[in-house]
């Protein structure tokens, strides 16, 4: 009887609210400016310049400082940033007209000698910038007029475009860079809606609103990214209030957070792909059957479900989705979840039950090597654990073993590596195709030149792949890159397992923020608190 | 037969008996927390031993379905975050406390008797030198100690088993050699051996006499200790290797699971407790048992 | 006893110099390469082999050991590979945390673990003996990030008394002093408790009793002194793991120590930050034991004459 009252005197207030709303004009969702943003994350930034630092702790504090030319929006579209407009003079030279007016945090300003500087000084520098090997060919560039810089390679390169809105390669006052030295890579200076204000190792990095901004200042006035190695702490440090936005929450509590309106979790589907992949050139891996034989043994779909618990999504192929150039690899279609057909295509390559269960041909046992790390992606270990037991359903004796990450790194990129299976994620840094196909799948990059662990090779794909590497028709490319991936889909020597999600967690009074498919571009230009 | 102040004994103690071993476990069947320890040990082991038949179900066996299941029903201690049976694993697992908490133990011991005893004796150059490199191993990290030895040696219990009863060895060293410092130069050793007692005698019946109880209580504690590094050291991935179940590795793996199903890391944590707990009490009544000055004593 | 001082800050020397040549000797026998490990997945071999060139990294070991103990006669503990950095700065920010944990965690398990033991020891197999045995027996067993955890759950979530993680306050430090201090105090209770019963049946206490001395005097002048060996080593290494085992407490608070640093260190194969912690741990022991070796002697003359 109440309940009826009380949706009865909802709904009049209702359309009074919404009356009084026709008569007088509602105040836009009314961003108030102001206030400290708190932000915990699990490690501290080995530096804020993009010269040292190209992982994801340094790259979500400068991401916020120094901007590239180009930048990629939520939606993986290319969007002008420091440059206004670019124009492809020819297969090897990109010609870009920069934004008039742009001042650096120390009120320099930007003007295409300090684009030639932070190339000359990422390509050349001694050392040269973590980042010049995302950079392929990349050659340098070159002072057209003031706010007019052409940006050449050494061969023509499709991805450059792409690579030139990375988030490392931000443009940086050369005249701080060479007042401080060394010291710049503990307080960068670049153009962004932010600067920097201090940096307390272990403890916490503080940037403040940049007021001479180029484009639409910040609402905030100061960010504070804390460190909190412990998942655990940081999701108890949302609930009290000590921090406003979480990165790399715990999955296992992600759908509570997601029925808890105090809470908003942001999750989008980010470039990472993590799995397990198999040396095709070890026996009896080179056999098709017997890999096509573990596709079909592991149970993606409980995996995703019970391990990832919704923090991740089923791989659709060996790119993701935010990818330039991917190709949905039908997986589900081609490799589904079948005990009974990875049984018999195991029969079929000449195995028969042994006594202990554990499949065998000629007196040999299948029983395959794994080498993995814990902890170095989401839940890596688990998935390892997981494949592993249902290897054994079929028949076959996984033997994993765990060592820290230099180690398996180490073994990863050794001509000698051995063993059957590994564990690995590779993220595409430049959110093009060729960051990866070329890297993982060209017969050139196996190790130690480069990463195909798995010792594929295939003269068409690699035909294919360096054709849509020096292509710049952006059209043609994607439809090599198409080919190369139906090429590999019919002789997998990977099982793609899931794509990381992007996920931030915030409290609900934070508003204006978008997660960014590209784990690195953690945007806070627009973000304000509503307190 | 020496002299010993000991023979004007209270009166009214029971008759004592002949033998040393004979009154010894008469004492320590009188203590009941050391029965409760020795009760404790011998399940310990009985589990271990036992395993393959007194787990319910297959420490293996994963029902992804089922993750996270909490205590009763089915499971009756509830099922990890793969469907494992947390009872079976846990009692798979005694094989791997009882490894680990032994064998690293002995290492540190054999160790630490060793080299405390030729420091504490023999003093002088020995004994700076030896102190020394026990300094260096101190400081040397243990992490680096593990990863070394699972290099050499490969990843897997043992070998975690012997990096950790090497890092106790330094403590237990110190330990030693300042239980023999004090008991070489006590009355009680001055006087055998102005009895004319050898040396060799002096060491073995007065000082290691004297160095037992320090070394039985340490051990006890060190065990607790050991299990939780190779915990660590599992959950690091240089340990216990899939899908071997060790009680360590249960806890560490549970951390994440630590604020939606803490039963996942508390069950394992409470079986380490109670092992340890068994060992030493098992510990304090041993040493209250071989203890002659009790002698005749309850 | 200042010739015993001197003597035995001369011996640091070798052990620093010793420490310092098996960490190097470790991280150049174990698989990883630092230079490789931290320009990751993209880097091309070229990039990686410039990188150690320039840094100096592919000489022998015998020659980098050589200049970084050159190096470190004049105070120069060398650039972190990672950070690039000097190692002295990369101290200079952790080792006031380290230190402040470390006293503050050893006070703690000394007064506490000192105070059970003595008074379990004083009225062994009483209710309070077994109490105090059990429950320091379950601080030693449960991991530091379970008893952390539910620490923060219950003095941060619960009831809103002391901030979650971080340094700052004296409230920052109760939390992770307590938690990292309870594995201790279960050593030293039961330490304290195995000594002062060993010495309460010696016959000296014995004497003393029957010459009518008050109980609380036999406990404190005789007992205590003579039970006071083992324990102070106990402290003494406790101290020293205290340091070095604070990496997990670190972790699980926030505390930006040397424990994180090194394990850091550690996992990037980076051996020059590495050593610059390990040598501030080592002086530390050494300084550690030279205190309580000290003590020996001031406890038991019949020590201090050898020295």
């Amino acid at each position: 009887m109440t309940r009826v009252r009380f949706a009865f005197a909802a709904l009049v207030a209702l359309i009074l609210a919404g009356a009084a709303g026709l008569v007088a004009p509602a105040p836009a969702a009314a961003q108030k400016p102001g206030g400290t943003l708190t932000i915990v994350r699990p490690t501290d930034p080995v530096s804020l310049d993009p010269q040292l630092e190209t992982t994801a702790p340094g790259a979500w504090v400068y991401f916020n400082m120094l901007e590239p030319l180009l930048t990629i929006d939520e939606k993986m579209q290319i969007r002008p940033s420091l440059a206004s407009s670019y124009e492809v003079m020819s297969p090897t030279k990109v010609r870009f007209k920069l934004r008039p007016g742009v001042k650096f945090h120390d009120g320099t300003p930007l003007n295409a000698a300090a684009v030639k500087f932070t190339f000359e000084r990422a390509l050349r520098g001694t050392p040269p910038a973590r980042w010049a090997s995302l950079a392929g060919p990349l050659a340098g560039a070159e002072v057209v007029d003031d706010l007019t810089v052409d940006v050449t390679t050494r061969e023509p390169y499709g991805p450059i475009l792409r690579t030139l809105a990375m988030y490392c390669t931000g443009i940086v006052s050369p005249t701080a860079v060479q007042k401080m030295g060394e010291g710049f890579s503990r307080a960068p200076v670049g153009t962004g809606p932010f600067r920097f204000v201090e940096w307390k190792t272990n403890t916490h990095v503080i940037l403040e609103r940049n007021p001479d901004y180029w484009g639409d200042k910040a609402l905030l006035d100061r960010v504070i990214f804390k460190v909190v190695p412990e998942e655990g702490a940081r999701m108890i440090a949302l609930q009290t209030g000590d921090a406003d936005m979480v990165l790399l929450p715990a999955p296992a509590q992600l759908p509570q957070l997601k029925r808890d309106p105090k809470y908003v979790v942001h999750e989008v589907v980010g470039g990472r792909v993590v799995f397990a992949g198999m040396n095709a050139a070890v026996p009896p891996l080179d056999d098709v059957r017997v890999r096509t034989a573990l596709l079909h043994a592991v149970d993606r779909k409980a995996i995703l479900e019970n391990i990832l618990e919704g923090s991740a999504v089923a791989a659709r192929g060996v790119l993701a989705p935010s990818v330039f150039g991917f190709k949905d690899m039908q997986l589900d279609r081609l490799y589904p979840f079948d005990r009974a057909k990875a049984k018999a295509l195991l029969a079929q390559a000449g195995y028969t039950p042994g006594p202990d269960g554990v499949l065998q041909k000629g007196g040999q046992r299948l029983s395959l090597s794994w080498l993995a790390a814990r902890g170095r992606y989401p839940k890596d270990g688990e998935v390892t654990e997981a494949i592993q037991a249902m290897f054994k359903e079929v028949g076959v004796e996984a033997k994993v073993q765990f060592l820290e990450w230099a180690t398996v790194f180490t073994q990863f990129r050794s001509a000698g590596f051995k063993d059957h299976m590994f564990t690995l994620g590779w993220v595409t840094s430049n959110a093009d195709a060729d960051y990866s196909m070329y890297a993982l799948f060209h017969s050139k990059q196996i190790p130690p030149t480069g990463w195909n662990t798995s010792r594929y090779s295939n003269p068409k794909v690699d035909a294919l792949v360096e054709q849509a590497r020096r292509n710049l028709n952006q059209t043609e490319r994607e439809k090599q890159y198409g080919e190369a991936q139906d090429i590999l889909a019919r002789e997998m020597v990977w099982i793609p397992v899931y794509n990381t999600k992007e996920i931030v967690v915030t409290r609900a009074g934070v508003k204006g923020f978008t997660v960014h498919p590209v784990e690195y571009n953690l945007w806070l230009g627009k973000v304000w608190l509503d307190k | 037969m020496a002299v010993d102040a000991r023979v004007f004994d209270r009166a009214g103690a029971t008759a004592a008996p002949a033998t040393l071993s004979a009154d010894a476990w008469q004492r320590f069947r009188r203590s009941r927390l050391a029965m409760v320890g020795l009760v404790v040990v011998a399940l310990l082991v009985i589990a271990a031993a036992g395993a393959p038949w007194l787990a319910p179900a297959d420490p293996a066996k994963q029902s992804l379905i089922e993750k996270r299941a909490r205590p009763g029903g089915k499971f009756i201690l509830g099922a990890d975050e793969f469907g494992r049976d947390i009872l079976s694993r846990l009692i798979f697992g005694s094989r791997v406390a009882l490894l680990v908490g032994g064998l690293s133990v002995a290492i540190a011991l054999a160790v630490a008797l060793t080299l405390g005893c030729l420091a504490g004796f023999a003093g002088g150059f020995i004994d700076v030198v030896i102190m020394r490199i026990v300094e260096i191993l101190l400081a040397f990290p243990y992490l680096l100690l593990a990863i070394a030895v699972v290099s050499a040696l490969g990843p897997g219990v043992l070998n975690t088993t012997i990096a950790v009863g090497i890092w106790g060895a330094p403590t237990a060293t110190r330990l030693v050699r300042g239980a023999v410092l004090v008991a070489r130069d006590s009355e009680y050793a001055r006087a055998a051996r102005a009895l004319g007692a050898s040396a060799g005698r002096v060491l073995i019946r007065h000082v290691l006499r004297n160095v037992l109880p320090t070394v039985i209580v340490y051990s006890t504690l060190f065990m607790a200790n050991a299990i939780l590094v190779e915990a660590a050291l599992s959950f690091l991935g240089l340990g216990a290797q899939p899908p071997t179940a060790s009680w360590g590795l249960m806890v560490s793996s549970g951390r994440d699971f630590l604020l939606v199903a803490p039963h996942i890391a508390t069950v394992p944590g409470l079986a380490i407790m109670v092992a340890v707990l068994g060992f030493n009490l098992l510990g304090d009544g041993l040493r209250d048992a071989l203890d002659p000055r009790l002698r005749g004593q309850l | 006893m200042l010739t015993f001082v001197a003597r035995r800050l001369l011996l640091a020397v070798p052990v620093l110099l010793g420490v310092v040549f098996v960490v190097m000797l470790t991280v150049e026998l174990i698989p990883g390469d630092a230079v490789a490990l931290m320009l990751g997945e993209h880097a091309t071999p070229e990039a990686v082999a410039r990188l150690r060139d320039y840094l100096g990294l592919d000489k022998p070991l015998m020659v980098r050991y050589a200049a970084y103990v050159g190096h470190l006669a004049r105070g120069d503990l060398g650039r972190s590979i990672q950070q690039n950095r000097p190692v002295v700065d990369e101290l200079a920010d952790a080792w006031p945390a380290t230190l402040e944990l470390t006293v503050a965690a050893l006070v703690l398990a000394a007064a506490a673990g000192v105070a059970a033991g003595v008074v379990s020891a004083v009225w062994p197999n009483s209710l309070f003996d077994a109490v105090a045995r059990v429950g320091s027996l379950f601080g030693l067993s449960m991991p530091v990030f379970w008893t952390g955890l539910v620490l923060i759950v219950i003095f941060a979530l619960w009831l809103p008394w002391l901030p979650v993680g971080g340094t700052g306050s004296l409230g920052h430090l109760v939390l992770p002093a307590v938690t990292l201090a309870l594995p201790s105090v279960a050593m030293v209770a039961r330490m304290t408790r195995s000594s002062v019963l060993e010495v309460l049946r010696e016959d000296y206490v014995r004497t003393a009793r029957a010459k009518g001395v008050a109980e609380r005097l036999v406990v404190s002048k005789h007992a205590l002194r003579n039970a006071a060996i083992p324990i102070l080593t106990l402290l003494g290494l406790q101290a020293g793991q205290l340091m070095g085992g604070a990496v997990l407490t670190e972790t699980v608070f926030a505390w930006p120590g040397l424990g994180r640093l090194m394990v850091k260190a550690i996992f990037a194969r980076d051996y020059v930050l590495l050593q610059g912690a390990v040598l501030v741990f080592a002086l530390a022991f050494v300084l550690i034991n030279l205190a309580v070796d000290l003590a020996y002697g001031a406890l038991d003359p019949r020590i201090a004459r050898q020295g």
